[in-house]
């Protein structure tokens, strides 16, 4: 009763076709799916890591910029920082240096002052007038700006809607200053606030110049 | 020996054995596990594009982190050259000062300059070196000021990669000319991934000067430089600086300021905002490195002390309490740059007038060394010259001196002092021509000074390791530094703000600090 073995048989049923056929759509639904996700994954990850460097380059400009400061005032929604920064080495836009150009891109002697106080200054050379710098950090739509004797430089710039806080302290003998930046991740999911506060980095840095005796 | 049978593909997928099909369906030998190979193949290539996600954040992630930390760590070996350095500074001030700057420890001189090996430290292979010079000398005190230049090194692990600063490039990021470069990281960190950008632009000194391509070692790596400047601390500034225990002055005392240099003191500038003198009657400072004090009297000026819980009273004190200002007075020895004294007078044990035989300057006195001190000692000047003089007495004081005006007078006393307020007789009105130094012992015993009335004094108290009492309600113009003040008279205490560019160095503090960033 039993059928006779064929040795050559090769083909599929049409019931093995269409099962398989299903499987194979399940498959490729599933790999394409998953690269979709994959992809706005990698976008959302990349997206996050680069807005969170940003981050940390508006921290570490304006950190490195306060350490050296002589003055630090905040605007009072704590986003534009003003600082008065001694210019320490000679620029050819600075009265000295057009005057000689020989001294542009020289670094300044300090001048100390014995009559009234030790302030120490870097002065524009010949003269008893303190060089120094004005730089100012504020925010222009997506971007972060910092703008030193106005000339412009785009220190950050995301459609993460990157937010910096600063808050100066000054005390007796020494002044500090806080930062923290916060960004709105593209990909959010729940309370914005909530993502927003989960992104922040935060930093606080003396002036070196204002330190306690 | 044959391998076992393999069920067939519709078996799997059906779950009816092959048995039970016997007799419908024939059995294919070469079918296998497709099934298998197709989910193996598929979790393959998910992983592949899950392993690629990761591996394209991280790394660039990673090489940005890396960039970020060496730049911060630059800084701080920048820093910590700098720490080197300044404790070389310092040590100038102490009696060591020989030591300072020594071969031993890797430092070259030439002329004023001072120029320190490289010191490696850390995990990551930090590196720093300082160059040390002094550039100024105060023409009042003769006291040196130093600039020290510290350039911190941090090694970039890693490959030498870009970081994730992308979204910013719009111009040239990596050329060796620094000016040159474009924005985001770079313009920021100036990563030396294979020149150094500072030597090629600026020079190695950075002053334009031998600009070369160089090459840098470990390459990639970022640098940071910086410059401090170390200003002289002297002694005298604050009207009453005290390491320990403060009790006073009385309930009806005061203590305010004014400055020498700009006139003679006024007592009513001190409640009139509107004086140009004002400013300069708010410096009555009282600094206490304790955390007990008993404050009364007014004060016109700062009150410091070291986790005290002193709080601000209106009618007490008129400027800030800063109850977190802790400090530390070295003891005192005397200084070794003193010329050989005079051979006579060798006591003043009977009323002695001495005129110095040359004018002599603050760091070159006529000294005298006594060996007791119970008489009076009249000081004249030589000629019309300001004269300067040092005295050193080797046991206690307790008789009187008498500075004629035109002198300055250092007077360090090995012993105690005992003696009343009148018998300090300083005839310049100047606090500063008539300075007290007490040596500190070195055998660890007490040491006190001991001011009674009646009378009235100008003049100045450097003592650090010596308790200070004060009795009776003097009017003092002056400063007095001491391990600890005890003074219950209705004092009027006027602080000279001249007094801050008199008397030796003590210590150093760091007075500028700039970067720079090229």
């Amino acid at each position: 009763m039993k059928l006779t073995h064929h040795s050559h048989q090769s083909g599929f049923t049409l019931a093995e076709i269409l099962t398989a056929m299903a499987i194979a759509v399940v498959i490729f639904a599933a790999i394409i799916t998953s690269s979709l996700a994959m992809q706005k994954s990698f976008n959302a990850v990349d997206n996050y890591f680069a807005t969170h460097i940003q981050q940390i380059r508006i921290i570490d400009y304006l950190n490195r910029d306060v350490k050296r400061a002589l003055i630090v005032t905040t605007s009072a929604d704590q986003q534009t920082v003003t600082l008065t920064i001694p210019k320490y080495v000679v620029q050819s836009t600075d009265q000295d240096g057009q005057s000689n150009s020989s001294l542009i891109g020289t670094m300044r002697t300090p001048t100390i002052s014995p009559t009234s106080s030790y302030q120490v200054n870097y002065d524009y050379v010949g003269t008893t007038t303190p060089a120094t710098s004005t730089v100012v950090y504020s925010i222009n739509g997506a971007s972060i700006l910092r703008t030193e004797d106005g000339v412009v430089t785009t220190v950050a710039s995301s459609t993460d809607s990157l937010v910096p806080k600063d808050s100066d302290t000054e005390l007796t003998n020494t002044e500090y200053s806080t930062m923290s930046v916060t960004f709105l991740p593209i990909f959010t999911s729940g309370n914005v606030a909530d993502e927003r506060t989960g992104t922040t980095v935060f930093s606080l840095a003396y002036l070196r110049n204002k330190r306690r005796g | 020996m044959n391998a076992p049978e393999q069920p067939s593909f519709l078996s799997l997928i059906s779950g009816i054995s092959d048995a039970d099909k016997s007799m419908k369906v024939s059995f294919i030998p070469n079918e296998r596990g497709n099934v298998l190979l197709c989910a193996v193949c598929t979790i393959f290539i998910i992983s592949l594009i899950a392993a690629n996600v990761l591996l394209n954040c991280t790394t660039r992630y990673n090489q940005a982190s890396n960039q970020v930390r060496s730049w911060n760590e630059a800084l701080y070996a920048a820093e910590s050259g700098a720490d080197i350095a300044f404790n070389q500074v310092r040590i100038l001030a102490t009696s060591n000062s020989l030591n300072a700057f020594s071969t031993s420890n890797g430092w070259t001189t030439s002329g004023t300059t001072y120029t320190s090996g490289t010191t490696t430290f850390g995990t990551n292979g930090l590196r720093t070196s300082e160059t040390v010079d002094l550039f100024y000398t105060d023409p009042t005190s003769g006291n040196a000021w130093y600039r020290i230049r510290s350039k911190g090194t941090s090694p970039l692990q890693g490959l030498k990669r870009t970081g994730m600063d992308d979204r910013l490039s719009n111009g040239n990021r990596f050329v060796a000319n620094g000016s040159t470069r474009g924005d985001g990281d770079t313009l920021l960190r100036k990563i030396d991934f294979k020149y150094d950008h500072f030597t090629a632009t600026y020079g190695p000194t950075g002053d334009g000067t031998n600009k070369a391509i160089v090459a840098v070692s470990p390459a990639p790596q970022l640098n940071r430089r910086i410059e401090l400047i170390v200003a002289p601390i002297t002694p005298f500034e604050a009207a009453i600086k005290v390491s320990g225990n403060f009790y006073g002055l009385g309930s009806a005392a005061y203590i305010d300021s004014y400055r020498s240099s700009v006139g003679p003191y006024d007592p009513t500038v001190k409640t009139k905002p509107s004086d140009y003198r004002y400013a300069d009657s708010q410096s009555g400072t009282v600094e206490i490195d304790n955390s007990t004090a008993t404050i009364m009297g007014d004060i016109y000026g700062n009150l410091y002390t070291n986790g005290g819980t002193a709080t601000k009273k209106t009618l007490n004190v008129h400027g800030t309490i800063d109850n977190n200002v802790p400090f530390t007075l070295d003891s005192f020895s005397i200084p070794s740059y003193l010329p050989t004294p005079q051979a006579s007078p060798t006591r003043v044990n009977a009323n002695t007038t001495v005129t110095p035989p040359a004018a002599g300057t603050a760091r070159a006195p006529t000294v005298y060394l006594l060996s007791s001190f119970d008489k009076t000692l009249t000081i004249n000047q030589n000629g019309s010259s300001d004269t300067y003089v040092a005295i050193h007495l080797t046991s206690d004081f307790t008789g009187a001196i008498d500075v004629k005006p035109g002198v300055h007078v250092q007077f360090f006393i090995n012993g105690n002092v005992d003696v009343k307020a009148r018998d300090i007789i300083n005839e310049t009105g100047y606090a500063g021509n008539l300075q007290f130094y007490s040596i500190s012992p070195t055998d660890g015993s007490s040491q006190h000074i001991n001011i009674n009335s009646p009378g009235n004094f100008v003049a100045t108290f450097y003592a650090p390791s010596a308790d200070f009492t004060m009795n009776g309600n003097p009017d003092v113009t002056g400063a007095i530094i001491a391990k600890s003040f005890y003074g219950n008279g209705n004092t009027s205490w006027h602080y000279d703000r001249s007094l801050d560019f008199l008397g030796d160095v003590t210590d150093y503090r760091i007075a500028s600090y700039v970067e720079d960033i090229r």
